[in-house]
């Protein structure tokens, strides 16, 4: 090609690389030592459990809160309590039903930035079948070796049908379950 | 009449004696039979029958020992070989001791289970004896698992005991734990 000189094929490459860079720069998948924990009580006694696979996808400009895109994959057999029964509970039809729900997904598209470095994700849950707004208010942090997303979210688990039955008597289990992460992230 | 345990077992001891044994027999069965139950809050009533009653045996088997302490126990009755007198001294020793780790496993196993409060009958808050601990919970309900295949086994030693004294040597052993009118031992074919 006659208009390759160098001049042009390093403006090329340029031009092509801060394109791209913007996009690839705020794209985030979930890293070692990530969690996600959930908390109730049961006739006022309190247990916490945790979904042991799950996965998080982040697009995040903390310039540009409102660009931003999670999404969170949710393996529900992979729910710990600490005790055995309780967990074989938790997968039955009358709580998470994973024998027609295995997952359960929360995406959220576009964050509000409520604080210095506190962003709230009014996203959607998807459990059970039932999708429903749930927002999720997170710190994001970057002082360490790798960005750490804190969140926290209430759950209203009867709007979603999860202890349906003779659980759903709300004087046994709350209706509202504090959900707490803590993703780790790096480069895809 | 005194209450003390001098030739027969005293009403005190009697009554506890028999409302331990009926006790036991019923939260054996429940025992049993509660694991089969669909598992929802609805039947969970059953599973505090059964605590709340192994809870009251506790407390009663500690009444009893520290009664027997006071009033002591009969002597064997004339004629029974001595390694028949120390054998069930033994499993006596071993029964009451089974008495007390039954509940006390049971109790363990349900405070490291962490599932719920425990309210005896729905009605006292009784504390834990651990935290939620996996591990713990475990170990507690093999050992109460064990414990209560032990017990049936010394129990049936323990009343085949007492059912041989009572039909074979037609001694007092048997009747001596029973109030009076019921514990005329029957009469020995033998003598005339």
């Amino acid at each position: 090609m006659k208009y390759t000189t160098p001049t042009a094929l390093t403006a090329t490459l340029l031009a092509a690389l801060l394109a791209s860079a913007p996009a690839m720069a705020n794209e985030y998948v979930q890293a070692e030592g990530s969690t996600l924990a959930f908390a109730s009580r049961y006739d006022s006694e309190l247990f916490t459990g945790r979904f042991e696979e799950f996965n998080t996808r982040l697009r995040f400009n903390p310039a540009d809160p409102g660009s931003g895109r999670l999404e969170v994959l949710i393996g529900l057999t992979s729910a710990v309590t600490g005790n055995a029964e309780r967990d074989s509970t938790l997968r039955t039809a009358e709580f998470f039903d994973i024998g027609r729900h295995a997952q359960a997904r929360y995406t959220a598209n576009g964050f509000r930035k409520v604080a210095d470095d506190q962003y709230v994700a009014d996203g959607t849950l998807e459990l059970r079948g039932v999708s429903k707004p749930v927002s999720l208010t997170f710190t994001w942090n970057t002082d360490g070796e790798r960005p750490v997303l804190s969140g926290r979210a209430v759950v209203q688990r009867l709007d979603f049908g999860v202890g349906a039955g003779d659980w759903a008597d709300t004087a046994l289990i709350p209706n509202a379950v504090n959900i707490s992460t803590r993703v780790v992230f790096e480069r895809p | 009449m005194s209450p003390r345990n001098i030739e027969r077992w005293g009403g005190i001891s009697q009554l506890l004696h028999w409302t331990i044994a009926v006790l036991i027999l019923l939260i054996g069965v429940v025992g049993l039979v509660m694991g089969e139950l669909p598992r929802s809050s609805r039947w969970f009533w059953v599973y505090t029958a059964h605590k709340s009653l192994g809870l009251t045996v506790l407390a009663l088997v500690l009444v009893r020992i520290g009664w027997r302490l006071y009033a002591g126990a009969p002597p064997p009755v004339p004629g029974t070989p001595r390694w028949q007198a120390r054998l069930a001294s033994a499993v006596h020793v071993v029964l009451y001791g089974m008495v007390l780790a039954m509940p006390l496993s049971g109790w363990l196993y349900d405070s490291a289970s962490g599932l719920r409060p425990l309210r005896w009958f729905g009605q006292l808050e009784v504390p834990k004896l651990v935290g939620p601990d996996t591990a713990l919970a475990d170990a507690a309900r093999g050992a109460h698992e064990w414990l209560f295949w032990l017990l049936v086994l010394l129990v049936l030693v323990h009343a085949g005991a007492a059912l041989y004294h009572h039909f074979v040597r037609h001694d007092a052993t048997l009747a001596r734990m029973l109030p009076r009118r019921l514990g005329t031992p029957p009469p020995r074919e033998d003598v005339p």
